[in-house]
């Protein structure tokens, strides 16, 4: 099981000069406004961990993974974990540079900094929930494609609802939100990550390689 | 002796395309064998269903003396592995593999891992990526090689290799296979690989076994009996296995080739060829 988390972890950190790159041209560009800098560690850990689907696709890792013994039972766990990880690291990774920059430029939001990454790591959470038993079952083109399809679908549906029909969330649940924000969203992301674990361990197991 | 790998009624079938089986095999321990068969004859399909990773439609398999579906784990820490074409992604170096495979194995040995690095003039960091096709099947066999299994399951392990390099490889699988306890399974389309090597051949053909005997018997009693057209006629019909014709003659495949050679005393018969017995069994008439 730990070497199977190694085996993306590593993935990652011999593909990981681009995103260096990425961030440090970022800070470059963006002096004054650190929220946005808050949302891009996340984002391109994500993206990262998502292109370790098309390696093991490219190179059938998932055939040579079920001969290893605890093989074909670990994987799809070993993978849930990976990306936790690694979403740990890309926010710890956020903390540390928004404490730099704001010392650099004197305007340090603690509160804010932290809504947005816990707004950002929700709304990462939650695609991956989705997108990842989509590429278990439909393979990682398709499951792509579905994951873009779903989330302007979902968007576009919640913006309709809101909109045109008028549906408003009632004061007292944006209220209990508010004041309890730090305990319901650990929540929600566990719950999403459980839910989305569990279906696409049954479609991995009944998956043939 | 004991059997390394037995496997009673299995079949497997992927929609109304292609059915394995029904297979019944004994696979002793201590020895090589041989899987032959042309591409989709089902030796790919058969390797697979051994290590569970498609599941069967019927049957079971045993390794070991256990059976595979009840004791998986405990069977796969004595089983190394080379598929054809898949592997580790190819963005990771022998040093990646090196750290995932020591948390996966209990007996992975490091020593022993780079002991073949250094044999075979692999790279701890080079990535698959940049490795040619040679040194990437020499990375597979060494990964398979390095937790101390008991039997080795190997579809083409040598396919792209040059000679040079298949010898050597050949050469491992040979130094293997001195300790009695350890068996090696082996898919390959280079026939003349498994003359060299193997004690055992096992033919598969459009999803059956049609031959499971020791190469010995199998390149000591087949042969091919040559004879012109006009003759053909003189031959009866229950001493050809399968025929070819030529422009200008018939190649017989006959089996008992002493008894062949008695009773047709004017005709040339010569040894064969697993090729040529693969060859003659698959598209030759009957």
């Amino acid at each position: 099981m730990l070497g199977l988390i190694k085996k993306d972890l590593l993935i990652i950190k011999n593909n990981i000069k681009f995103a260096i790159i990425f961030i440090v041209v970022f800070v470059c560009f963006t002096e004054q406004s650190s929220e946005l800098l808050y949302f891009v560690p996340i984002f391109l850990s994500t993206m990262l961990f998502i292109s370790t689907f098309s390696y093991d696709d490219y190179n059938k890792w998932d055939a040579y993974a079920c001969t290893l013994p605890q093989g074909k039972k670990s994987v799809v766990k070993a993978k849930y974990l990976a990306s936790l990880l690694l979403t740990l690291m890309a926010v710890l990774i956020t903390l540390i540079l928004g404490f730099i920059i704001g010392a650099i430029n004197k305007n340090f939001d603690a509160k804010e900094m932290l809504e947005i990454i816990s707004g950002v790591v929700v709304a990462i959470v939650l695609l991956q929930s989705i997108m990842f038993p989509l590429m278990y079952k439909y393979g990682v083109e398709k499951g792509r494609i579905g994951i873009f399809l779903g989330v302007f679908g979902m968007s576009g549906l919640i913006g309709f609802l809101f909109k045109y029909l008028n549906i408003k969330i009632p004061n007292n649940v944006i209220q209990t939100f508010n004041d309890y924000w730090f305990i319901i969203l650990p929540i929600i992301v566990i719950l999403m990550i459980l839910v989305s674990y569990n279906i696409s361990k049954k479609i991995y197991l009944k998956k043939e390689f | 002796m004991k059997n390394a790998i037995e496997i009673r009624n299995l079949v497997k079938s992927y929609s109304d395309k292609f059915t394995l089986g029904e297979i019944n095999l004994d696979i002793p321990s201590g020895i090589i064998i041989g899987l032959i068969g042309e591409n989709g004859a089902g030796k790919t399909t058969l390797i697979k269903s051994i290590l569970n990773i498609i599941r069967s439609d019927k049957g079971n398999i045993k390794i070991f003396e256990k059976d595979i579906k009840k004791n998986e784990c405990e069977i796969k820490e004595n089983i190394g592995v080379v598929l054809d074409n898949m592997f580790f992604p190819e963005l990771l170096m022998p040093k990646d593999i090196n750290s995932i495979m020591k948390d996966i194995y209990k007996n992975w040995d490091e020593q022993l891992f780079h002991k073949y690095l250094s044999e075979f003039k692999l790279k701890n960091n080079q990535s698959i990526k940049s490795m040619s096709k040679g040194m990437r099947k020499k990375l597979e066999i060494a990964t398979a090689l390095s937790h101390h299994p008991k039997l080795l399951i190997l579809d083409e392990p040598t396919s792209g290799l040059d000679p040079v390099v298949r010898n050597e490889v050949l050469d491992i699988f040979l130094d293997f296979i001195q300790d009695e306890e350890h068996t090696i399974l082996l898919s390959t389309h280079i026939t003349s690989d498994l003359e060299h090597i193997a004690d055992k051949i096992i033919f598969i053909n459009q999803g059956k076994v049609v031959l499971d005997q020791s190469r010995d018997d199998l390149l000591d009693n087949y042969g091919i009996l040559k004879c012109d057209v006009d003759k053909f006629d003189t031959i009866s019909k229950d001493d050809i296995i399968a025929y070819k014709k030529n422009k200008y003659d018939y190649e017989i495949l006959i089996n008992d080739i002493n008894k062949i050679k008695k009773k047709y005393k004017d005709f040339i018969i010569d040894k064969i060829t697993l090729e040529e017995l693969m060859v003659l069994m698959i598209k030759g008439e009957k």
